[in-house]
């Protein structure tokens, strides 16, 4: 988009007043998306959005400037307003940009913007048909909604480093509306890569609108969730909501080093049981949240967060490093130019233990089984975490009873990892976007089937809020909570 | 970039789109805007950002099929190709017919939407308006332990919006604000507190008092304990209320309702909330950070009742939703940038004041949680109005404060909070766009352990 020479001349001008580092992020990014709802392709719009982002650190301070003028005098501007805003002084610095090549690659072999438009939109028809045949009388509304980014970025920096990356990211989501006399529930699913429409291949439409319009569907006859302490048994095709909030946003460096994690001056030490190990791995082939650079220019690289029951590393970008006096492992990640880079997850998992699944159910005597998870939130200052529960079923001496609707699971991230007292053999991925300080980037996470037991109820760390009290039947209660995810 | 004029590359690319064979009608949508935003931390500054951003959204109309594109390319070149697209995707549109661009109105109502002194603030004293702030909360209590962010910004935009059928206005608008987050420490245990304030004047600003509230937000939290389950009172603190008005603002919109996606869907005239709850969306309102003369689509904005004492008046409407109706835009086409087509939303959206004084809605509890932080209210379920959402807050025995309480979970259904609500404080306060007063709640679930 830019060549080196400009790159370099607009190094120069950021740090003509001071500083020690610059780096110039430039980004050209084209948009489709489509929304089917009422069985109408309601909404088709498409984006060309382009600009750069130039940032100046200088000590502990940071000065960071975008604009969607990418002519040399608009470039040189915004370096000469983030050079302003730091420095008094002045500095002649020049660079001699070196390309950096990629250790991990992610083809394309169905590029989203060489599919026709008739043909995307034939499959979110597809997907609304399917969606409905499931029940044609309780299913009320299907939203169907496809979108592809072509994402082109070149990254420049005062030590040198000249990176030029393309990503791709296609996505596909429904959700399905049932009703049946006063009762709303709703099904979701989704699924994303960084490819193509190849991701079509892996996951199907039509099954995934069945999916979540057989889940709206059998919600409507779910019981009330039962409220309070109990154990709970997450399946690892539940997805990985539990560990993105418990424990992988306090381990992100920004909020560590700030001291607003739990997880602050803990490195070498103990934070979970041993048999918890966490990974985060951007590099993972066909998931959501990779890449092959982050958003500062380093390389992608797994990093072991956790590694049995012991903290061994945060997440940092460029910035949180320095101020440890090391390198960046490759999580500087920003939503776009128009946001300065922070420490973020990418992949982030829980590793499969040796635990049967199945089994594990199988020792449970009263509790509730969670076969998909929605959206969450935590607070890293204190661990408290919440999440919904798409999809889940009362245990009853070992066996998968009722359906349930309308239960949310509470707890606080380092006490639930240190009483994990079973790890699957089994691993399942779930997509979303997660929000920080104002940027949504697209992640993915998993973890394996964990089980959270115990004969005592302060050993167990999970508590299930819904509006039947545990024991009693509520009479007053006819509506429930169901959650979506956002 | 040229110095043309915004209302001017409106207008061209309107002209362009409607010379485009097969195309009936076109609008665009001009954006240029300037953002400022400054972090401070231990007195110096942790990072400082500057926005220069403008854009261009283009509608366009082939008989009755719409297809949308957006640019951030002023060049002719840019355009055009923007104008293709949006054919191009207009093409592959269900055919719809009411869709329709608003005509020239009669006038525009006359709402404050700059305030000039805040153009000629410079960035110290902006600097020192977040540096205050910091101070402020440190004074507050030793307990203090992290700032994680005490920030200011301010925005201005120009906005340029012209259409096919002769619209053509523009104004300009700004905005500023204070924002901080922090936490208290004791004993190994920490906790949270944070403040905000967004206001159209940079004088009214006063960043002692949020670095204050923040402060008390968190220091009042330590030595936080569970409590078990229990049916209970509830007092919701405003920001509890606004994060609740969050989940209701869509379900009052024409287009929820008309895509079967509003719990309020038919009931219109009905008892929907307790006879103390009116609602109100106004885009007129002196001082509203929301205010404006006009939506996204150059229809003049509004005051809309849409609950009055517990009643169900009607819905918000953008031109499109208005005509499927057969009523009038309440003028809340709204976009959330150049980057997308008007939906319906909200402006300033609020639960107007009650008489009660806040604090002695606790004095006739026996016990209850006045709820001072919810957490997960984003995953609430509009459509049902279902919700369940970790909280926090403090418990109260004989009508005064006993001790705080977290990781608690409050579950139920909003339209049944709705009902229960049994005294609304006159303590309005608005956290940008939407406000609310502290409100008393009867007889809601609350589990802990």
């Amino acid at each position: 988009m830019i060549s080196k020479d400009l790159m370099e001349e607009i190094l120069s001008a950021a740090l003509s007043r001071g500083g020690d580092f610059a780096d110039v992020f430039i980004e050209n990014k084209r948009v489709t998306g489509i929304g089917l709802e009422d069985g109408k392709i309601e909404r088709m719009q498409s984006g060309s959005d382009i600009g750069a982002g130039i940032r100046v650190i200088s000590g502990e301070s940071t000065a960071y400037a975008h604009t969607n003028d990418l002519s040399r005098e608009g470039l040189l501007r915004s370096a000469e307003v983030v050079a302003r805003a730091l420095g008094n002084g002045s500095q002649e610095r020049t660079f001699d940009l070196r390309t950096l090549r990629p250790t991990v690659e992610f083809p394309v072999s169905e590029p989203p913007d060489a599919v026709t438009a008739e043909h995307k939109v034939d499959m979110l028809q597809q997907a609304d048909r399917a969606a409905r045949a499931v029940d044609r009388d309780t299913i009320k509304q299907v939203m169907v909604g496809y979108g592809d980014v072509v994402q082109e970025v070149t990254i420049g920096n005062s030590e040198g480093v000249y990176v030029e990356d393309r990503r791709v990211r296609t996505r596909f989501l429904v959700n399905a509306v049932a009703a049946k006399g006063d009762v709303i529930q709703t099904g979701y699913e989704a699924a994303g890569t960084v490819t193509g429409f190849e991701l079509f291949k892996v996951y199907d439409p039509t099954q995934m609108a069945a999916n979540a319009a057989q889940r709206a569907k059998s919600l409507l006859d779910a019981e009330p969730a039962p409220s309070g302490k109990m154990p709970v048994v997450l399946a690892g095709e539940a997805g990985g909501t539990m560990v993105h909030e418990a424990c992988g946003h306090g381990l992100e460096a920004d909020l560590v080093q700030k001291g607003l994690s739990v997880y602050s001056g803990k490195p070498g030490e103990p934070v979970a049981d041993a048999s918890v190990t966490v990974i985060d791995d951007s590099t993972l082939p066909d998931r959501y949240g990779s890449y092959a650079f982050d958003d500062e220019g380093v390389p992608s690289r797994p990093v072991t967060l956790i590694k049995d029951g012991v903290l061994t590393e945060f997440l940092y970008d460029r910035l949180t490093a320095r101020k440890e006096e090391r390198d960046s492992n490759g999580h500087g990640r920003r939503e776009s130019y128009q946001h300065k880079p922070v420490p973020r997850m990418a992949n982030t998992y829980i590793a499969p233990g040796k635990a049967n699944p199945e089994e594990m159910i199988r020792d449970v005597r009263e509790g509730v089984l969670v076969r998909k998870m929605g959206g969450g939130q935590v607070n890293t200052t204190t661990g408290d975490f919440v999440f919904e529960v798409a999809e889940g079923y009362l245990i009853q001496d070992g066996d998968v009873g009722p359906m349930i609707r309308g239960a949310t699971l509470t707890g606080n991230g380092p006490e639930v990892l240190r009483r994990v007292s079973g790890v699957g053999s089994d691993l399942g991925f779930t997509i979303g976007t997660c929000g920080k300080e104002g940027q949504g980037v697209p992640v993915s996470d998993a973890q394996p089937t964990l089980l959270f037991a115990g004969d005592k109820e302060e050993d167990l760390p999970i508590s299930v809020g819904g509006t039947r009290m545990r024991g009693k039947t509520n009479a007053e209660v006819t509506k429930s909570p169901r959650i979506r995810r956002v | 970039m040229s110095e043309r004029s915004l209302l001017d590359i409106a207008r061209d690319a309107v002209e362009k789109a409607v010379s485009t064979s097969g195309v009936t009608m076109a609008e665009a949508y001009v954006k240029k805007g300037r953002d400022i935003e400054i972090d401070v931390r231990d007195g110096t500054i942790e990072t400082i950002k500057s926005a220069d951003e403008h854009g261009i959204g283009l509608r366009v109309f082939c008989g009755n099929q719409m297809g949308f594109a957006y640019t951030t390319e002023f060049s002719t070149e840019g355009v055009s190709d923007t104008v293709r697209r949006a054919v191009a995707n207009a093409r592959q549109t269900e055919p719809d017919e009411y869709l329709r661009l608003p005509d020239v109105p009669g006038s525009y109502p006359d709402v404050d939407t700059l305030d000039p002194d805040l153009l000629g603030r410079s960035v110290e004293e902006k600097i020192d308006l977040a540096r205050r702030m910091e101070q402020a909360a440190r004074a507050f209590d030793p307990c203090i332990e992290v700032i994680e962010s005490s920030t200011y910004q301010d925005g201005v935009v120009e906005v340029a919006i012209a259409n096919s059928k002769g619209l053509a206005f523009g104004y300009h608008g700004g905005a500023c604000g204070v924002y901080t987050a922090l936490t208290a420490g004791s004993d190994g245990e920490s906790q949270t507190g944070f403040a905000l304030d967004f206001r159209l004047k940079f004088a009214e600003l006063d960043p002692e008092e949020v670095g204050r509230q923040a402060a008390y937000r968190a220091v009042r939290m330590l030595g936080a304990r569970q409590h078990g389950s229990q049916e209970t009172s509830l007092i919701l603190e405003p920001y509890v209320v606004v994060s609740l008005l969050g989940v209701l603002a869509p379900a009052l919109t024409g287009e929820a309702v008309q895509k079967g996606r509003s719990l309020f869907a038919g009931r219109v005239g009905d008892t929907v909330a307790s006879d103390l709850v009116t609602i109100v969306d106004d885009g007129t309102l002196p001082g509203g950070i929301n205010s404006g003369p006009c939506d996204g689509e150059g229809v003049p904005t509004s005051r809309t009742v849409l609950i009055e004492n517990g009643v169900l008046n009607g819905f918000l409407h953008n031109t499109y939703t208005a005509a499927k109706d057969g009523t009038v835009s309440t003028g809340n086409g709204v976009r959330g940038s150049f980057k997308g087509a008007p939906e319906v939303g909200t402006t300033n959206l609020f639960l107007a004041p009650g008489q009660a004084e806040p604090e002695h809605l606790l004095d006739e509890l026996d016990f209850g949680l006045l709820v001072t932080e919810v957490m997960g209210m984003h995953t609430a379920n509009p459509i049902s109005g279902d919700f369940s959402v970790g909280a926090s807050g403090l418990w109260i025995e004989k009508g005064r404060i006993s001790y705080p309480v977290r990781g608690m979970a409050i579950a139920g259904n909003i339209t049944d909070l709705l009902k229960k609500i049994d005294a609304v404080g006159r303590d309005l306060q608005f956290f940008g766009g939407k406000g609310a007063p502290t409100v008393r709640v009867r007889q809601m679930m609350v589990s802990g352990s």
